[in-house]
């Protein structure tokens, strides 16, 4: 695995997906999803596909600025249980697999229910959260 | 929502999907039901634990058996493992709070199924089954040895020097640690054989899985009704999960977080520290996976100030056996227990306006309904 933070992989690949390189997370194979927020775009998936209470897993995802969008400095990505108000018992660390890619490897859902994933694109000057949802039976 | 008719034990047979059911029967929706079966098949299938080399090796085993029930492993030569863990008792010992050469402060948890488990303790400030097993026998307040005794001790007598030879096919170590690391690993090896049987939820569970309605009208009502209060308006599978019926974390759920008047149990919060400070967790030299696969919650916990006060979320299998409750050991009786959250205090949460326990409110009925499913849990009773 890329050892070095995901900002500096952000220098080198997200102006590839910008010019038009391929859709954004074009990588990800299996079920994606994908998140549109105001000046970036994240497609991510679960490390397995089929997540489960209690068990580690991680996250394989693209972050595609729009056009005239900023790079990214870092991401950091978190989750939590907006119904019970409170996060996880882990601390994700979110490293570059490729040019193209991140992996943020050692999240735990602890319970069933609705979980948001946060994706925070730091630029330096701003951040901006882009939320997605996966429900765990 | 439709609506499934899983027993009618009065007429011995079941209704066909969302037709009227009898006044006594127990009506479980399809949600409910994929929540029932998420907490089997049992048992679990063996697994070895990569991090200890002695774990499925069955003269290490074998061993562990043995240094389980020998108080030659204490300072004073007089408690053993099995000193509190009691096998009678489902591996506890029956009091509020351990005693061993002096007072702790918590309940003695069980140790069956403790294979299943991600962290140890009421803290969790063990992360393998072998770390764990070292703590209490170099605890000044439960086997009061140290690890220099604990090497003497095994290269002192023939009989453990032998042990040692058979379950690691080597000579005891000149390393005193590196030696009573060792004797907590064969004592874990044992400890992951402890798992106990099936019950008559395990019976009900598997026949919902496989349709066999005459099977599942076996369970009892009382007990139908408290696994539907169990899953449905309780929400206690929401940190009760899975086949183990416990999601291996930390929760705050309003007991009283003082060990002693002005002295406070901090519980995990403390343990993420002592878990961090210790030579014996995954991440140190003597986890025996070189790729450190078993690692990952202890390369990633967080610790937050909502840890203060959280304890974790015990199994309920053989739940009836192992009285008295929580980690103090405060509460006498399952009754006890199912009326605690009933009637919670929100007041005594410490968990930074988490939303996950409310009171229940239950009628007397319900909470016997309740504990009735908790019994039924017990392997015994089948």
């Amino acid at each position: 695995m890329t050892a070095f933070r995901a900002a500096a992989c952000a220098t080198v690949c997200l102006p590839l997906w910008a010019a038009g390189a391929g859709a954004c997370g074009a990588e990800l194979s299996g079920a994606t999803r994908t998140i549109e927020g105001t000046n970036y775009t994240v497609v991510f998936k679960t490390v397995p596909e089929t997540i489960s209470t209690g068990a580690h897993f991680a996250l394989d995802f693209a972050v595609c600025p729009r056009a005239a969008a900023p790079i990214p400095r870092a991401v950091r990505v978190d989750a939590n249980m907006p119904l019970h108000r409170h996060g996880m018992n882990y601390r994700p660390v979110v490293t570059a697999q490729s040019e193209a890619m991140f992996r943020a490897e050692g999240l735990l859902f602890h319970m069933p229910g609705r979980w948001d994933v946060t994706f925070d694109v730091d630029t330096g000057a701003r951040v901006e959260r882009l939320t997605g949802t996966l429900q765990l039976e | 929502m439709r609506t499934i008719i899983v027993v009618l034990a009065a007429l011995g047979a079941l209704t066909a999907v969302g037709a009227a059911a009898g006044p006594e029967a127990v009506t479980f929706s399809e949600s409910e039901i994929r929540q029932i079966l998420s907490h089997g098949p049992w048992p679990l299938p063996m697994q070895r634990d990569p991090s200890n080399r002695a774990s499925g090796n069955k003269a290490a085993m074998a061993w562990g058996a043995e240094l389980f029930r020998d108080p030659r492993l204490s300072g004073n030569g007089m408690l053993a493992c099995a000193s509190c863990h009691q096998a009678e008792k489902s591996f506890t010992d029956g009091l509020p709070k351990a005693r061993g050469l002096a007072a702790v402060d918590r309940n003695t948890p069980s140790i069956a199924n403790t294979r299943l488990q991600r962290w140890y303790g009421w803290d969790g400030a063990g992360d393998s089954l072998w770390a764990q097993s070292l703590r209490p026998m170099v605890d000044s307040r439960e086997m009061g040895s140290d690890v220099a005794r604990l090497a003497a001790a095994v290269r002192g007598n023939a009989d453990l020097a032998n042990g040692y030879r058979r379950a690691f096919g080597a000579a005891p170590p000149a390393d005193d640690e590196a030696l009573a690391v060792d004797v907590a690993k064969a004592l874990a090896a044992f400890q992951e054989t402890i798992e106990t049987g099936r019950t008559p939820f395990d019976d009900f569970r598997d026949a919902l899985a496989r349709g066999d309605r005459t099977a599942a009208a076996r369970y009892p009502l009382a007990a139908q009704r408290g696994l539907k209060i169990f899953v449905g308006k309780g929400q206690c599978n929401v940190c009760h999960v899975g086949p183990g019926f416990s999601n291996g974390e930390f929760h705050d759920v309003g007991i009283p977080h003082f060990a002693a008047p002005g002295r406070v149990d901090a519980g995990r919060y403390e343990g993420i520290q002592k878990l961090r400070a210790s030579r014996y967790n995954l991440l140190g030299s003597y986890n025996d996976d070189p790729t450190r696969s078993t690692a990952t919650s202890t390369r990633h916990v967080d610790a937050t100030h909502r840890n203060f006060g959280e304890f974790k979320v015990p199994s309920l299998r053989n739940v009836a056996r192992t009285a008295p409750y929580m980690h103090n050991g405060s509460l006498a009786t399952l009754a006890d227990v199912v009326r605690h959250y009933s009637e919670i205090d929100l007041d005594r949460l410490h968990a930074d306006g988490e939303r996950i326990l409310k009171p229940l409110k239950l009628t007397d009925a319900e909470r016997a309904d309740l504990v009735a499913f908790l019994e039924s849990l017990d392997e015994r009773v089948r």
